[in-house]
């Protein structure tokens, strides 16, 4: 995520009525931008897109191309394939991070988005909590123990990585759903080729 | 709760809570991965499911190796998650058997555990363990930035399917900052270290304080 006015959502689909509904539904939460075709799509992508709705099966470069060619260029959006078939757990391998099938309702295209951001935002912190875990480890491996409980910093530090730990619990529901610790995962993975 | 002590006996572990993840640390050749296996072990007699996430050996030897320790075993009790990324592989008849490319792979570990997690529960295992042997192992694939996250991550998972989880590192292969580091991705440690009469084990992070060294 960036600092840009808020949240990003790049909708890629082929039939301008159903792109259209879709940025009618959520266009007060989120600035929309819309591409009607794979190629287009890719140009419109950048830095500021938090979240990208993708359909499957398009004229021109396919859905699974277009995934493909996203997850190369190594933002961090996350991406829901949007689908007509109901598919298995197979998504979850291919790299997209949700999934959603036709017919589309609302309060479904609000949910799936907004569950895209959470993870974003679990990502976030979990680089945080690493952040401070290091620091940990560092003083911890260059002082005593004596020394350490005495250290103001240390013990500041310690009830740090406490609250961010109950933090990160509480986000994402602690990565009940598959779905949600599969793209967690992928999205480690993603990191580190950086 | 989950009574690890008929492995290892030390009262802080008599009753482990659902959700608890524990790192066993110690260096070469202290036996960790015999205890992580035998804590799974311990609980496939009492007709808990088991999963065992393995770096270095093949899904089939650790499967003979369970029937070895688990006579009344059931194959359906068992998830082998792979990471070896080698073709070769023999039958594991009956357990939830997934190869994932490599141990560097961790989507392909996650989605190998959530298959195994959701197969167990399908056969009636509502209780379980994981093992994962060993970090160690996956520290040469990846750095512990992202072992250390993944860690954390599958706790969470674990958490959630009210499993315990045990993960293994062999603490005289890395500088010491990177086991610091690593341990506080865990509820507690088992540490093990060779002692001047053999074995010794202690316990950090389960129960109120740490406990002392003992022989085992």
């Amino acid at each position: 995520m960036t600092d840009s006015d808020g949240p990003v959502v790049l909708i890629v689909e082929d039939e301008p009525d159903v792109a259209e509904t879709y940025k009618l539904w959520l266009r007060d939460d989120y600035e929309v931008r819309m591409a009607h075709d794979g190629d287009e799509g890719l140009e419109l992508l950048d830095e500021d897109v938090d979240v990208v709705l993708l359909d499957r099966m398009m004229p021109g470069l396919s859905g699974d191309e277009v995934l493909e060619r996203i997850r190369e260029r190594d933002l961090g959006c996350r991406v829901s394939m949007v689908t007509a078939v109901e598919p298995d757990f197979d998504i979850l391998e291919m790299g997209f991070d949700a999934y959603l099938s036709k017919p589309i309702r609302s309060e479904q295209l609000h949910e799936t988005v907004q569950n895209l951001m959470e993870r974003s935002e679990y990502d976030a912190l979990l680089q945080e909590y690493y952040a401070l875990v290091e620091k940990r480890a560092t003083l911890e491996a260059t002082k005593s123990t004596a020394e350490l409980d005495e250290n103001d910093q240390y013990v500041a530090l310690k009830e740090q990585i406490e609250s961010l730990r109950e933090d990160l619990d509480m986000a994402l529901g602690g990565v009940e759903d598959d779905e949600d610790f599969i793209a967690t995962l992928r999205g480690l993975s993603n990191e580190e080729e950086t | 709760m989950y009574d690890l002590s008929s492995v290892l006996d030390f009262d802080e572990i008599q009753s482990v809570e659902p959700g608890s993840s524990i790192l066993i640390s110690g260096p070469a050749m202290t036996g960790k991965e015999a205890i992580a296996h035998e804590i799974l072990a311990d609980g496939l007699r009492s007709e808990e499911g088991a999963i065992a996430v393995t770096t270095n050996d093949e899904a089939s030897d650790i499967y003979e190796d369970f029937q070895g320790r688990v006579p009344e075993l059931s194959p359906t009790q068992l998830g082998l998650i792979d990471c070896r990324g080698d073709g070769d592989h023999d039958s594991t008849e009956g357990a939830y058997t997934h190869h994932v490319s490599s141990p560097g792979d961790l989507t392909g570990i996650g989605i190998g555990i959530t298959k195994a997690l959701e197969g167990l529960h399908t056969s009636g295992y509502q209780d379980g363990r994981l093992a994962l042997v060993s970090l160690s192992t996956m520290l040469t694939y990846t750095d512990k930035k992202t072992v250390f996250k993944f860690c954390h991550v599958l706790s969470s998972r674990l958490d959630s399917a009210d499993y315990i989880g045990l993960f293994t590192i062999d603490s005289s292969a890395h500088d010491e900052q990177t086991v610091q580091v690593i341990k506080q991705a865990f509820d507690g440690l088992i540490e093990l270290r060779e002692g001047g009469d053999g074995r010794e084990a202690r316990v950090l992070g389960i129960g109120d304080k740490p406990s002392d060294w003992k022989s085992i």
